[in-house]
């Protein structure tokens, strides 16, 4: 027991002086620097505020500017980052400012009097079907005006104006099951229906067999047709299927000029529909 | 071996007080995990190692932080001592003594490491949230560390 007791008391005298020294010489520049660079490592932080300059007391100016130099990385690794962020962020900016610009050249040749609208809200339900665009009767849009849209610099028929709201409208899209519109094959000027069929093709219903369609027509609104104006690009015929038996005529697969897909604004062609065509269909404007 | 192992134990002490504080701390709060471990080494271990446990794991709290050099390793040390001149009166293994023991011990640590750094680096490290509440955290830490030592005592005959 008593040699325990000595062992106890010799340990804690050693430890105790071992320690003192350790108190009353801090400004061993060795031990100090050991000391600043373990604890870097372990937690890398110089920012400790009113306590920094006594940390970091008595440490030779080579190691505090290489710590100084790592926090000075970690800083700018962090700025690089979000620089990296903002550039992306730009480059989206930059692709969105070329694609208006070409928007508004286009809209100076356009022959309709109209406005830009952008595409807010698409339903993944009704994908091919309609999207609401930011623009009401309050901007002066009405049912059944023609919607536009915009593939590389060419416009084209996306749909028109199926519901008004005072700063929203929807949109029925030609792709759209319930949509159509007389077309004419050019350049012989022959008239056919086009449908919507809810994907991203359309379907070219009642074209006589003796009609000379062939792949690769381009189709464009008919002046017969009242809802929309002449002339406008639909689309080009991709596929024709035979006549079955029981038909008198031929039906054909249309590629869509505009891609829904890639809308992001459209144009609105303002329309002066004789009133009952803008009444016919009951929405709230 | 042995020597390796309570190395190691020692090192991963220190690695697993580094990581709590810097992941796992509320408010600004963490138990001293190697203070617990000063604690329950001077429990398990004999008077020399507990003393030396005691000196080392003070020298790390030293490495990690702020204050004067030594002066965590001396608080330590002299823990260690005291808690072999009452473990020779009192049972310390059980969960109650071990709680008051820390919760004692780690208020009298606390004002002998802030007279030491007042006296030698004029500044004052522990603020008045970590003196009121560090000890009651440290309080859940330390049975906790001492059954961890106490297995590793049994199964690896360290400490």
């Amino acid at each position: 027991m008593s040699r325990e007791k000595d062992a106890a008391n010799y340990a804690l005298i050693s430890f105790a002086v071992l320690s003192v020294l350790l108190l009353l010489f801090p400004a061993s520049r060795l031990a100090h620097t050991a000391r600043i660079v373990a604890s870097y490592s372990l937690y890398p932080s110089l920012h400790y505020g009113a306590k920094y300059a006594h940390f970091v007391r008595n440490v030779p100016s080579n190691i505090v500017s290489l710590l100084e130099t790592d926090q000075e990385n970690r800083t700018l690794r962090a700025r690089n980052k979000e620089l990296e962020l903002q550039l992306q962020r730009a480059a989206v900016i930059e692709a969105d400012n070329e694609r208006l610009a070409a928007a508004m050249r286009l809209s100076r040749y356009l022959p309709w009097a109209g406005a830009w609208a952008r595409v807010i809200n698409k339903d993944p339900s009704d994908w091919y079907g309609s999207f609401f665009i930011d623009k009401g009767s309050d901007d002066g849009i009405a049912v059944n005006d023609t919607v536009l849209g915009l593939q590389g610099e060419k416009a084209g028929l996306a749909g028109r104006v199926f519901e008004v709201y005072p700063k929203f409208s929807k949109v029925l899209l030609l792709t759209n099951p319930s949509a159509s519109a007389v077309c004419s094959i050019a350049p012989a000027g022959m008239e056919a229906l086009v449908e919507g069929r809810g994907t991203w093709r359309l379907k070219m219903n009642y074209v006589p067999e003796e009609s000379g369609l062939t792949e690769g027509a381009e189709l464009v609104t008919a002046k017969g047709g009242i809802l929309f104006p002449a002339g406008l690009p639909v689309g080009t015929v991709t596929k024709i299927y035979p006549r079955e038996s029981s038909m008198n005529f031929i039906t054909a697969e249309v590629q869509p000029l505009v891609n829904v897909n890639t809308l992001k604004e459209v144009y609105v062609v303002r329309r002066k529909l004789p009133r009952e065509f803008s009444e016919q269909e009951g929405r709230p404007q | 071996m042995t020597l390796l192992l309570e190395i190691l134990i020692y090192l991963g002490t220190g690695v697993f007080y580094w990581w709590w504080t810097q992941n796992l701390s509320f408010f600004g709060l963490a138990p001293d995990f190697i203070f617990a471990a000063a604690l329950s080494a001077a429990i398990l271990a004999g008077p020399v190692k507990g003393i030396a446990w005691g000196f080392f794991l003070g020298l790390y709290a030293d490495m990690l932080g702020s204050g004067p050099l030594g002066a965590y390793a001396l608080t330590y040390t002299l823990m260690a001592y005291i808690v072999h001149l009452v473990k020779r009166q009192f049972d310390m293994d059980s969960f109650f003594s071990q709680l008051v023991a820390s919760v004692s011990l780690s208020w009298i640590s606390m004002l002998f490491y802030m007279g030491l750094s007042l006296a030698f680096a004029r500044i004052n490290p522990t603020g008045l949230k970590i003196f009121l509440a560090e000890p009651f955290l440290n309080a859940l830490a330390v049975p906790a560390v001492f059954q961890l030592f106490y297995r590793a005592k049994r199964r690896l005959h360290v400490l």
